[in-house]
């Protein structure tokens, strides 16, 4: 399985804080966002932030996921 | 001790004290010189309207590593001595704490100079959010400089 997990502003466009899918072979980040993008237009409106596993990642940052890795869609920060 | 928690560097529901955090920084060497505090507080008007609370999320895993990680670089950068970072989530009343900065160094400029970069570095890298709750209804603050 992969855990996508929304919060803040992301959370309340999406209506929901987490969604789990399937796992499958050579699943990037990217095409997790393209089959919930279709799904939430509107959270995704406002994702420019990207984390896998807790780390940040980018466009460039092509890997296969981890069977149970943890997929993360943010917006801009705004704690302090 | 708090899930949340690593000593200097937390994220906690409650209040925290400066006096508190300030005592726990010197405590830590008598080489320390010079002291720098950033205090966050939460103002009771914003955008034209007033504010009566925020509330804070993040996502926690990845905030405490960053911010364990950022006290670990100004430490480095700014050749601190010791620096402690304690950051508020949930409902935080207007005029309360939010966030506190301590840095301490032997001299007085590398402790300013450190302070002003964590409050920057953690609003560009630490995932928190905050909404504010007004009278007229709860919105997400867009970040600003």
């Amino acid at each position: 399985m992969i855990d996508i997990l929304f919060f803040g502003p992301v959370a309340e466009r999406a209506k929901t804080r987490q969604i789990r899918l399937d796992y499958r072979e050579g699943l990037r980040w990217q095409d997790v966002r393209d089959t919930l993008q279709t799904r939430h237009p509107e959270a995704f409106e406002i994702v420019s932030i990207v984390a896998v596993n807790g780390q940040r990642v980018g466009e460039q940052d092509t890997a296969s996921l981890p069977d149970g890795a943890e997929v993360v869609f943010m917006s801009a920060f705004s704690g302090g | 001790m708090n899930p949340l928690t690593n000593d200097a560097v937390r994220l906690q529901l409650e209040d925290f004290s400066l006096d508190a955090e300030v005592s726990a920084l010197r405590a830590h060497s008598k080489r320390i010189g010079g002291i720098a505090t950033f205090l966050g507080c939460t103002r009771d008007f914003s955008e034209a309207r007033a504010v009566r609370e925020i509330t804070f999320e993040a996502y926690h895993a990845m905030a405490l590593a960053e911010l364990i990680n950022l006290r670990e670089e100004a430490m480095l950068r700014f050749g601190l001595i010791d620096a402690r970072i304690i950051h508020r989530l949930g409902t935080v009343q207007a005029g309360e704490n939010i966030v506190l900065i301590v840095a301490g160094a032997e001299h007085r400029a590398p402790a300013f100079d450190a302070c002003r970069w964590l409050i920057d570095e953690l609003k560009a890298r630490a995932p928190i959010w905050k909404k504010e709750i007004t009278p007229q209804g709860e919105s997400w603050v867009t970040p600003h400089p």
